[in-house]
């Protein structure tokens, strides 16, 4: 019985042990030849003497932390203005009973599904018509598809998590609702509504399709600027992968940081984590 | 400090009716306990008095004044939550303090420190100030959500089932305590609870409340010993009261009552005035009402005792419940814990025909009590009470 | 203290009527949301625009436009390469979607058996190549497949095969793509369905345990009812993710090999930008559009039948645990 369990504790572990190796070994071995030189690319696998030539190459060489920027911008602030939004609109759907409140709900959630082409094509057409064509804040509007709903649905499952006595209690204490909300709500929410914003921010920042699309010269994301390192006919591969590791790394440490949370957010608060 | 009146207050919750009608009027000062079964609307109206709903019809008064329009914040009332509501991300003491930090009933931070410590050492959790609502047992909580309350001076103090999650032991001590507190409270408390023994030794004035709506309202002495219909009385006494069939019967002038088996007849005591108010009613047919701590038995053939045999026996603390199977009835009776009893033995019971309730068996209502006793204490509490 | 708090009177009560809830509160909740629908409806308006101009034979390179209204869609529908595309779309959702659901099920299932030091910390790794923007994952694995200094190659190399194709073939660029999806957005089915798992309430399988059930029944009979909801959240998401992904497909090959991968949204933008036929490329992603919706819509459906469904075994569970 017990060899048993050690087998089959050993065949689980193996396998486990197989999917991390396919989950993280590619991006291990991005950074591994983040370091390589060029001359080193092709005859060296695993040793070899690392250099910081290829970070020099396109962190300092190029417009690279230009393309950094312009992505910290878009995402933070549309991140910022969907929880100003986002928050208000998520308490009311949590606690206040209206007519067609889940119709109203479900269709911000639709704004979710709805495929980025669809969106981004008449866009382009609309944008370049009133001058919003290549510019922050029409990238951070159109963002705002993908970042609002999240955050709505997320904060409103925290919401309706909180027992509705205790803003009870707040107001027969003496505060009035929106002194309530405030001193009592947000707090209570604060975990949820930073992890829930982060990840609106890892999304935001991961976006592909509206700022190929919508933007281009004078405002170019990381994700659309990456491509350009891999389009072009070089065979810098290490500059490839140092721009690849950058734009990966913010997401990746936020990651991190909200690993509580994730399951609410990545399901907008479907499954409770 | 302040009268309450509550003026045909009727509360919807779309199809759902959740109070009926509701009227009542307590007095300034008053302990005035609010006792129902579940269900049956008290935290809705507590929450229609507090201002965190508005009834659909009718109006709520502080003192004369309307207070629907009025925001909870500005009632001036202390809640306690039945589930504590306690604010998960602040200490005790915060928690405490509170009502006193909020923009309408703001205090120095001196008088601040002062009150939670008198009502923290008042309740006994004093040494708990600065841990967390997570760090806490529920009996512990329970008394925050209490002190919360006890830290204001508000115009009437409402309580929903505060003692309800704490263990028997705790809940009885809180109760003492309580009533205690009580006396030097100066302050109007409407109390909501489901056990009876809380109402009845809490209250100056107990409001029975059951599907939303009021049923009778009396002192404790009132609702036990005229209770207004079968329900109340049922409600009312642990164990619960025994209902039995019953009916008019007339010999020679003297009047009987004949109940549980064919022939077996309890002679009406004359004096108590019980035969004109059952004559005066014309009805015949009753549900009389006995107490089973007025029920005796014995286990040996006696006169004028009718025969049942033992059904249960069963302890319930310090006293035991005996059910005979009387005919077709089970009675309830008190008996002592030591009693020496088998299943089916044979019993006599003596129903206490001197100390009945009588309702009538069609509409269930109050028709008179033959308890000259009672009768005689209730009128004396009007008396003293002068003209209402 | 005797009774003197004046109360201030809410705005918008009616003078004389003290039963009403005074308007503005009942505006309240629209007044709230009201920004949050500004900004997401006033993006929304390209929906109907969308379907104003697939009436059109807008372009770039004309001036001016005129209604031809179905033209465009009856051209569409009797185009080969739109069926192509149709075939495209549906192939690679597919594949995607079953071989990242199975897998993700598989390793969760895993996850949620064993208790190690290791687990714990795979189950906070395999979620970066989730956060990993997938057009980045994108150029990590065309890093990797590389010919000339890809890993892969080098792996493969050991074992004799020599300038594997990958995304250059037809015939093995689908394969490649499906497998990039599957890289980046498996730990996506992995972390809902472990998120379920681990939900779980302990009492049935104790006494499916005491029961003497073996694992397999254990896993039909009330692991997988129970975890259903989640399983379809999953499947949910990622059907309707797949069906229009672009990122991926666009940063691999733009749609080649050839057509090999020109799905409904890679198409839709060729013919919309590089083509630049507005016009035409619009009823390609409202057929998308609609396709992705109905999916979701029967999705959807079995999600709620399957909620009440675990519910009702939790509630019973949950009712024996208590007595």
């Amino acid at each position: 019985m017990k060899r048993k369990r050690i087998v089959s504790n050993a065949v689980k572990n193996g396998l486990l042990a197989l999917y991390a190796l396919f989950a993280l070994f590619p991006l291990f071995w991005m950074v591994l030849i983040s370091f390589k030189s060029d001359a080193q690319m092709f005859n060296t696998t695993f040793i070899f003497n690392p250099t910081l030539e290829n970070y020099d190459a396109v962190l300092l060489r190029t417009d690279y932390f230009k393309y950094f920027i312009d992505s910290i911008i878009v995402s933070v602030i549309a991140v910022l203005i969907s929880v100003l939004a986002g928050v208000p609109a998520a308490y009311a759907l949590a606690r206040y009973d209206f007519k067609k409140k889940e119709n109203l709900a479900f269709t911000i959630l639709s704004f979710r599904f709805a495929p980025e082409i669809l969106v981004v094509l008449p866009l382009f057409m609309i944008y370049q018509k009133i001058g919003l064509y290549d510019t922050y804040f029409g990238l951070i509007w159109v963002y705002q598809l993908i970042t609002m709903p999240l955050l709505i649905w997320v904060i409103r499952g925290y919401f309706e998590d909180i027992s509705v006595e205790i803003e009870h209690a707040a107001q027969v204490d003496g505060y009035s609702w929106w002194q309530v909300f405030l001193k009592r709500l947000l707090p209570l929410i604060k975990p949820g509504l930073v992890s829930a914003s982060l990840l609106a921010f890892i999304f935001a920042w991961n976006n592909f399709t509206f700022p190929l699309m919508l933007s281009g010269t004078y405002v170019e994301t990381i994700t659309v600027a990456s491509l350009k390192y891999i389009a072009s006919d070089t065979v810098h591969y290490g500059q490839m992968a140092v721009a690849a590791t950058v734009s990966a790394l913010p997401a990746v440490i936020f990651a991190l940081l909200i690993q509580k949370h994730l399951v609410r957010g990545l399901s907008f608060g479907a499954v409770k984590g | 400090m302040a009268k309450i009146e509550v003026v045909n207050v009727t509360k919807r919750f779309g199809k759902f009716t959740a109070l009926k009608n509701i009227n009542l009027e307590i007095k300034d000062n008053e302990f005035f306990v609010l006792f129902g079964p579940a269900g049956a609307g008290k935290t809705t109206l507590l929450n229609n008095v507090a201002g965190i709903q508005i009834p659909e019809e009718g109006l709520i008064r502080f003192n004369g004044e309307i207070m629907n329009r009025i925001d909870p914040a500005h009632r001036n009332v202390a809640m306690v939550f039945e589930n504590y509501a306690l604010y998960p991300n602040l200490t005790v003491y915060e928690n405490i303090a509170s009502p006193l930090r909020s923009p309408l009933y703001k205090k120095d931070n001196a008088t601040i420190n002062r009150e939670v410590h008198r009502v923290a050492e008042l309740l006994r959790i004093d040494h708990l100030l600065e841990r967390l609502p997570s760090q806490i047992s529920n009996g512990q909580k329970q008394r925050v959500a209490i002190g919360r309350a006890l830290v204001r001076d508000p115009n009437v103090f409402l309580m929903d089932e505060p003692l309800a999650h704490l263990d028997a032991k705790l809940r009885h001590y809180m109760r003492s305590e309580l009533k205690e507190m009580q006396s030097s409270f100066n302050t109007t408390c409407i109390y909501v609870t489901h056990d009876f023994l809380e109402a009845v030794s809490l209250g100056d004035r107990i409001a029975i409340i059951n599907e939303g709506s009021i049923i009778q309202v009396g002192t404790r002495e009132e609702v036990y010993y005229t209770p207004c219909n079968e329900f109340v009385a049922a409600l009312v006494g642990e164990p619960e009261i025994n209902l039995v069939d019953g009916r008019l019967f007339v010999d020679n002038g003297k009047y009987y009552v004949e109940t549980l088996e064919k022939g077996y007849l309890l002679p009406l005591p004359e004096s108590s005035g019980i035969v004109r108010k059952l004559v005066d009613s014309e009805v015949t047919e009753y549900h009389i009402g006995f107490r089973p701590n007025n029920i005796k038995y014995t286990f040996e053939k006696k006169d004028g005792l009718i025969r049942g045999t033992v059904y249960s026996f069963e302890s319930i603390g310090n006293k035991a419940v005996l059910i005979a199977k009387v005919g077709e009835k089970y009675i309830r009776m008190i008996a002592p814990n030591d009693l020496k009893v088998k299943l089916d033995q044979a019993v006599y019971v003596e129903l206490p025909i001197h100390k009945a309730i009588f309702f009538d068996a069609q509409t269930t209502n109050f028709i008179g009590t033959s308890d000259e006793a009672a009768i005689y204490r209730l009128v004396q509490e009007q008396l003293s009470k002068g003209v209402q | 203290m005797a009774f003197n708090i004046k109360g201030k009177q809410p705005k918008g009560a009616a003078k004389n009527d003290l039963n009403t809830v005074p308007w503005l509160t009942k505006a309240r909740p629209y007044l709230i949301m009201a920004p949050s629908l500004l900004i997401t409806i006033g993006i929304l308006i390209p929906f109907g625009m969308a379907i104003f101009y697939s009436l059109t034979n807008y372009s770039f390179r004309l001036p001016n436009y005129k209604f031809i209204w179905f033209r465009n869609w009856i051209n569409m529908f009797t185009d080969k390469a739109f069926w192509h595309a149709v075939w495209v779309t549906v192939r690679f959702a597919f594949f995607a979607t079953v071989f990242e659901m199975l897998l993700g099920l598989g390793i969760a299932l895993l996850l949620g058996n064993t208790e190690n030091r290791f687990t714990k910390i795979l189950r906070v790794v395999l979620t970066f190549p989730l956060m990993v923007a997938p057009v980045i994952g994108t150029i990590i694995w065309q890093l990797m497949t590389n010919n000339a200094v890809g890993i892969l190659e080098k792996f493969l190399n050991l074992f004799g095969i020599y300038n594997f194709p990958w995304a250059a073939s037809h015939a093995t660029a689908m394969f490649t793509a499906v497998l990039i999806d599957l890289w980046v957005y498996c730990p996506f089915v992995i972390i809902l369905i472990l998120a379920g798992i681990q939900s779980l309430p302990k009492s049935p399988f104790e006494s499916a345990k005491i029961d003497g059930g073996s694992a397999w029944f254990t896993f039909r009979n009330l692991t997988l009812p129970m975890i259903k909801p989640c399983i379809y959240i999953a499947l949910l998401f990622r059907l309707m993710a797949s069906l229009q992904e672009f990122s991926i497909i666009f940063a691999l090959t733009k749609g080649g090999p050839g057509d090999t991968l020109m799905n409904l949204s890679v198409t839709a933008y060729n013919t919309g930008f590089a083509f630049q036929k507005f016009g035409s490329s619009l009823p390609y992603i409202l057929v998308l559009w609609f396709i992705v919706n109905l999916v979701a819509k029967q999705i959807v459906k079995r999600w709620m039948q399957s909620q009440k469904a675990a519910s009702g075994r939790d509630a019973a569970a949950e009712e024996g645990g208590k007595s």
